[in-house]
């Protein structure tokens, strides 16, 4: 039996280290050197292509469910006389084209202009398909619409970045797509996981802002003061509170914007306070609530511009009560953590209320959010 | 070391606006933010649906 002895190895005569001219070591160390000179970036592109694929089939996958899932509920809960699927596939190729912002200057305004128009458009052209559709039913198939848009122009404008990238052998160019592709498909995953709860109707995470603020409109006469927008008044230890909540149970934000121009005018109050969902930091709790100054009001910017522009011009003291949530609690279904908060908020806006005014005041108070499964 | 299936189960919480009896169900739809549902069973009150959420359940 022939024993092969492991232990009396010599490594330096292996792997040439005693001659520095040993051939085969030259080749081991300069060929890859040389590969990775001229090769390197074609490397580093298909490894990182790879990972973009996977990340683009998932848009698609999400594109193409939120599509088929928006037509379904369309069939199913309008009824429409024809086929609506060539009309949805009209909508969802829809794009808008902001205002040139060359010279800013009333540029808000513009942006508020386009944006009301495209809303006003698909909302008539929803209905269209079946006129006797309820109001309810509408505004739940436009944030589908809306969540179908967005997911499909994500899968574009990624898809397009990423074949440009390949089609020139460019890698540079697919880095900042690296970059962003895991915080698109966060936004992405949220958008598609918010589909089952609109088309429930169940709250979400965005609407506690209209949920603490409706619990406080019960029993009060409630009035429609701009579209989709409905106030009330009430009194609080001797203190008048105009409450300000989008109309639910709709999918809806409402116009606070509007409406706030419209309270303001009529009825000056001394202070606003802005109840909001907003977006936690990575390492934050869920569900915390946090006090501070400024308009809590996400969207585009016109709403906010508004009520910064309305508070200023008349010296009303803006102050802000949020509850941190993730982008995905924000726009799915409402949790257990999120709406056990609601009446600690609550607590807190009449301290805030106790501290900043005297008997005889007023205060506008705006739950601000969408009011998905929130009346008042 | 295999990340579980996460399940999301909806609930609904109705309170009695009187006797401020609390009862848990499984959501259904039409189910909507104080919307007047029932009336109570401890107390003939009306019962209002307080909160609407979602429960994780890891399986």
């Amino acid at each position: 039996m022939c024993l092969l002895d492991f232990t009396n190895i010599d490594f330096d005569q292996l792997f040439g280290l005693k001659d520095d001219t040993n051939p085969i070591m030259m080749l081991i160390w300069i060929v890859p050197i040389i590969i990775f000179v001229f090769y390197g970036q074609r490397i580093q592109l298909t490894i990182t292509s790879g990972e973009i694929k996977n990340g683009i089939k998932k848009l698609e996958d999400y594109k193409t469910k939120s599509r088929n899932e928006l037509i379904d509920y369309i069939k199913k809960n309008m009824n429409p006389k024809d086929d609506p699927t060539k009309k949805i596939d009209r909508f969802l190729d829809y794009f808008t084209i902001m205002p040139v912002d060359m010279d800013p200057n009333g540029i808000v305004a513009k942006v508020r202009h386009i944006v009301r128009a495209r809303e006003n458009y698909s909302r008539e052209h929803i209905k269209s398909l079946s006129p006797q559709t309820s109001d309810l039913e509408l505004t739940k198939i436009q944030t589908l619409l809306e969540i179908a848009t967005s997911l499909q122009m994500i899968y574009k404008v990624i898809n397009h970045l990423f074949l440009t990238a390949k089609k020139h052998n460019n890698y540079p160019l697919i880095l900042p797509l690296q970059m962003i592709l895991p915080f698109i498909l966060e936004e992405a995953e949220a958008m598609h996981k918010a589909i089952p709860a609109f088309k429930m109707g169940q709250p979400i995470g965005d609407g506690i802002g209209p949920m603490i603020v409706g619990k406080m409109m019960l029993d009060t006469k409630k009035e429609s003061i701009t579209f989709q927008t409905v106030l009330s008044e009430t009194q609080y230890d001797g203190r008048k509170l105009f409450l300000l909540k989008a109309e639910g149970p709709g999918s809806t934000v409402g116009r606070p914007g509007d409406a706030v121009e419209s309270i303001v005018f009529k009825n000056k109050p001394d202070i606003i306070i802005m109840v909001d969902a907003a977006l936690k930091m990575e390492g934050e709790e869920s569900a915390t609530i946090a006090q501070g100054f400024g308009a809590a009001i996400g969207g585009i910017g016109t709403e906010r511009f508004q009520i910064e522009d309305i508070a200023t011009k008349n010296n009303i003291p803006i102050f802000a009560i949020v509850i941190k949530q993730s982008v995905q609690e924000a726009i799915t279904l409402m949790t257990k953590e999120i709406a056990g908060k609601a009446d600690n908020v609550r607590l807190q806006i009449y301290e805030m209320i106790h501290d900043n005014t005297k008997p005889g005041q007023s205060i506008l108070l705006i739950g601000v959010g969408n009011t998905m499964g929130v009346s008042q | 070391m295999f990340s579980k299936e996460k399940i999301i189960y909806a609930y609904t919480v109705e309170k009695c606006n009187q006797c401020n009896l609390e009862r848990k169900r499984k959501f259904k739809e039409g189910d909507f933010l104080f919307a007047e549902t029932s009336k109570c069973d401890s107390c003939n009150g009306m019962t209002i649906i307080e909160k609407i959420f979602g429960e994780t359940i890891e399986k």
